[in-house]
């Protein structure tokens, strides 16, 4: 990884090993070398920004040499979906297996993709996957525990990441040219105009993309207190 | 009418008022100027403390009964919550919601209701940015507005996603909460009511055993019916429909304070009257406002039966009080009434009958001085009325009028000497217990002529008396008085001497013997022991012609000076005398009665007796003899051997043979006593 595009360009020293640290990634990859470098955080607090999703939306022509459907599996531990924030691309099959002592009950009214696990324990040999066919953000809750909440972002193509605890991502292989840059958080506004941006790429050099992000509150519904009790009665 | 005048007027009126007659009055009056005040003061201060409790009390009642309405719809409205929040969590609802299908969702709304058993009457959902989805009470919009989005407004802003508010729904007061739909992200505003209805009133009422009543102002409205501008009406209420029409009449809405009690007079009494306000601030076009009423009756109630009491106590108080005045007022006036009659009879000279003592209060005090006072003017009385008997009444005035002390004074004063011819005789033919009845009855007429004519006896000696006209007392005609009684005891003597003829008793004379001359007068005697009397030359000057009566064979010889004092009698000239003891001579007289009694026979006897006197010292012997012979006989034969002219008839018959000196002047001298 190379910070050349973040430090000061008058730093020619520094500037220069940055351009052979991008020009060796450039050999790396065989058919597209443009890199997309993402780090946002929170406007309000200033710290990283992390669970964001970042997705470069490719015209339709591109996107059948984009698709990477593949198996994903969102737990439920401790009456929380693990992870919160899973990124999928379309046609990819996500798996949501039980690992709490209790039973679930997973559903999602979300256009994107509707369906329903009913009741269901760990080790039930039951099917508990589902195949998300269209791209979009689905939105899974439990029946039972209302506060547990779960994203699976349904990407276009394979070119979608969420950010790290550092609120950083990096997106490889994206296609010389300019794209729009999706950018979505939980607590985004959904209509907000700066969560597109227009990014060009280029293979010679990693595109970046910074960007502090105006948060709504976290409507979630908070966790019942009694998280503890092991026993029914 | 000046201001003074006026003063004094109502002064006098005022003292008039308060001067009464018996200290029983004037006790009990003043025990009521002083328990009345007391009494009146503690009655209004208890009333005014009663008054200001039950105000107090049915204000915290009110309060009370606001708190619990609040309470009440708080409760209720944690209800409506439950049941949407409960709703919310449904499968089937959530599945019905995931439809999309209105119909589906206002089905499943409606299940809801239903099954509340009227905790909620209206649902609405709207979408989150306030699109309506469903609404049970088909009001008519499709996107929420006013009060609705506030309330939304409201509920996104805070932090439990939770909003409540009183909106106005179709004309009725509908209390009603918001909370979001999760699926399971917030997708939906559920709202939930239930009415103020009476159904809501009475629950309330239950609880606060007040009445309870929603009003709705709606001010300056075009079609307002009210004079205000505002038309009031009754939303739902636990009052009768009359004292609906009251409470809107009667409920003040100036400022809006919820603050103040407000006292309404319903069909059956006084009611406080407690607002709070529900919806629509002070002055907006819609308020709703909570009315708690309660009734003032039972309070006063327990207030009038406090007074009734209160009363009674007081009726008690009194008449104790006026029991203990009449007997305290009979402990002071029976004892002082007591007193007065005491007085009264000492005052009249009874000094018997002691006061009883009862106690040591002051009255008791002043009795015992009564009593003690009663035995001093008893004795006192006792000592005068046996001075009075021992010395004459003028005396013993004199003497308990002034201090006593031994001296005197000079003043005239004629000396009368009484004496009883004949008690010699008297004593040697009578028992003595006889003599002394007849001395002391003789004595006792002779004492009352004396004191009759002013005279005062100064001493008895045996069958004498001496007698003053002059002490201690000096009266102009001493002398006079003194003859006057020479002569009465002279006719008293024939009284007397009837009385003896009749109890066969020797008869008596007296001989009175009357000088006035100036004598010492005063207290005469030793320190401890001292007499009243006068002592003098005058004093045996009378005694002397006292005893020259017996000479002279005449009932009184009055001397000249005496005669010089009391003019207005008849004198007979009896002789010139040089008595024993005095160089003077003194001419004596016999009285022989007032001027206007002596008859003409005793004047020319007195004169034929002066002319044979003169004869007599012209020392013509014979022919003075002759004339004393005449008169001698015109007395009885009797008295012949006795008599004055007898008296001169033995004179001359020694002189005669006597050589009488050149100078003789005819007084004749009585050497021994």
């Amino acid at each position: 990884m190379t910070l050349a595009t973040l430090l000061p360009k008058t730093n020619s020293l520094a500037r220069s090993i940055a351009c052979g640290a991008a020009l060796c990634a450039f050999i790396a990859s065989p058919a597209y070398a443009a890199e997309l470098r993402i780090a946002l955080q929170d406007a309000e607090t200033g710290q990283p920004l992390e669970n964001a999703v970042v997705e470069v939306s490719l015209p339709i022509g591109l996107q059948p040499q984009f698709s990477a459907a593949a198996d994903y599996s969102v737990d439920q531990v401790e009456k929380e979906f693990v992870a919160n924030v899973t990124v999928i691309s379309v046609g990819s099959r996500v798996n949501f297996p039980n690992s709490d002592d209790i039973l679930h009950h997973v559903y999602s009214f979300s256009p994107a993709k509707v369906f329903e696990l009913p009741l269901y324990g760990n080790g039930q040999s039951v099917n508990f996957s589902e195949v998300f066919e269209q791209a979009g953000v689905v939105e899974i809750g439990c029946n039972i525990h209302d506060w547990m909440l779960g994203y699976i972002y349904v990407a276009q193509t394979s070119l979608a990441v969420k950010t790290d605890a550092n609120g950083q991502a990096v997106i490889n292989g994206v296609p010389a040219g300019e794209f729009k840059v999706k950018i979505w958080h939980p607590r985004a506004p959904a209509d907000s105009a700066e969560l597109e941006q227009t990014v060009a790429f280029d293979d010679a050099q990693a595109s970046n993309l910074r960007m502090a992000l105006t948060l709504e509150r976290d409507n979630r519904l908070r966790r019942a207190p009694n998280v503890s009790r092991t026993r029914y009665r | 009418m000046s201001r003074e005048r006026v003063i004094d007027e109502v002064l006098s009126a005022v003292m008039a008022f308060f001067s009464f007659r018996s200290f029983r009055t004037r006790l009990l009056v003043f025990l009521l100027a002083l328990l009345l005040p007391v009494l009146l003061g503690i009655y209004i201060f208890v009333n005014r403390e009663n008054n200001q409790y039950t105000t107090d009390t049915i204000d915290s009642y009110l309060e009370l009964g606001a708190d619990v309405f609040d309470f009440t719809r708080e409760e209720h409205k944690n209800t409506l919550l439950t049941i949407t929040s409960t709703m919310t969590r449904d499968w089937g609802f959530r599945n019905a919601f995931g439809t999309g299908d209105p119909y589906t969702i206002i089905d499943a709304a409606d299940n809801i209701l239903l099954r509340s058993l009227g905790a909620a009457d209206m649902m609405l959902i709207s979408s989150m940015d306030g699109e309506v989805i469903i609404d049970t009470k088909t009001q008519g919009f499709e996107h929420l507005e006013g009060e609705w989005m506030a309330l939304l407004e409201q509920a996104a802003s805070s932090d439990s996603g939770i909003g409540d508010a009183i909106i106005n729904v179709l004309g009725v007061p509908y209390q009603i909460t918001v909370i979001p739909l999760f699926l399971p992200t917030p997708v939906a505003w559920i709202f939930g009511g239930f009415p103020l209805d009476n159904t809501f009133t009475d629950t309330v009422k239950q609880s606060i055993v007040s009445d309870v009543s929603i009003v709705e102002y709606r001010n300056g409205t075009p079609d307002s019916a009210d004079i205000n501008g505002s038309e009031v009406e009754v939303i739902a209420s636990t009052l009768r429909p009359a004292d609906q029409v009251r409470l809107t009449q009667q409920l003040q809405r100036t400022g809006m304070t919820y603050t103040d009690t407000q006292r309404i007079i319903l069909e059956d009494g006084e009611y406080g009257t407690l607002m709070r306000s529900l919806y629509g601030e002070p002055g907006a076009p819609l308020q709703i406002v909570a009315v708690i009423q309660k009734s003032y009756n039972e309070n006063i109630e327990n207030l009038e039966a406090f007074q009734r009491v209160l009363l009674q106590f007081y009726l008690a108080v009194l008449a104790l009080s006026l029991i203990a005045v009449v007997f305290l007022a009979r402990s002071v006036t029976r004892p002082i009434l007591d007193l007065a009659i005491r007085v009264k009879h000492i005052e009249e000279g009874d000094y018997g009958q002691s006061v009883k003592v009862r106690g040591k209060d002051e009255i008791s005090q002043l009795a015992g001085s009564v009593n003690n006072m009663a035995l001093g003017l008893a004795e006192k009385e006792k000592v005068r009325d046996l001075l009075g008997k021992v010395v004459s009444h003028e005396i013993a005035e004199e003497l308990l009028s002034k201090k006593i002390e031994l001296g005197g004074e000079e003043k005239v004063v004629t000396v009368l000497f009484a004496d009883i011819k004949g008690f010699t005789t008297l004593c040697e033919t009578s028992a003595p217990e006889a003599v002394l009845t007849v001395l002391n009855r003789y004595l006792s007429e002779i004492t009352k002529v004396i004191e009759d004519n002013h005279g005062v006896v100064d001493k008895y000696t045996g069958d004498s008396v001496m007698a003053l006209f002059g002490a201690p007392l000096t009266r102009p005609n001493d002398a006079e008085n003194a003859v006057r009684a020479a002569l009465a005891i002279q006719e008293c003597m024939v009284k007397l001497n009837s009385i003896n003829r009749a109890e066969g008793m020797a008869l008596m004379e007296a001989g009175i013997g009357i000088h006035t001359g100036l004598v010492v007068a005063g207290n005469l005697g030793s320190q401890n022991r001292l007499n009243y009397t006068v002592i003098g030359d005058s004093v045996n000057l009378s005694a002397r012609l006292e005893g020259l009566t017996r000479k002279y064979n005449t009932p009184n010889i009055v001397s000249e000076t005496c005669l010089h004092h009391a003019p207005g009698f008849v004198y007979q000239e009896l002789d010139v005398v040089q008595v024993a003891g005095k160089s003077e001579p003194v001419r004596i007289y016999q009285v022989i009665g007032a001027q206007e009694e002596v008859t003409s026979e005793q004047y020319e006897k007195i004169d034929v007796f002066a002319e044979a006197l003169a004869t007599y010292r012209a020392q013509k012997w014979a022919q003075a003899t002759q004339m004393f012979e005449n008169l001698q006989l015109t007395l009885p034969a009797t008295e012949r051997a006795e008599s004055l002219y007898s008296v001169y008839l033995e004179r001359m018959n020694y002189l005669y043979k006597r050589n009488l000196p050149e100078d003789w002047d005819g007084v004749f001298v009585f050497d021994r006593k």
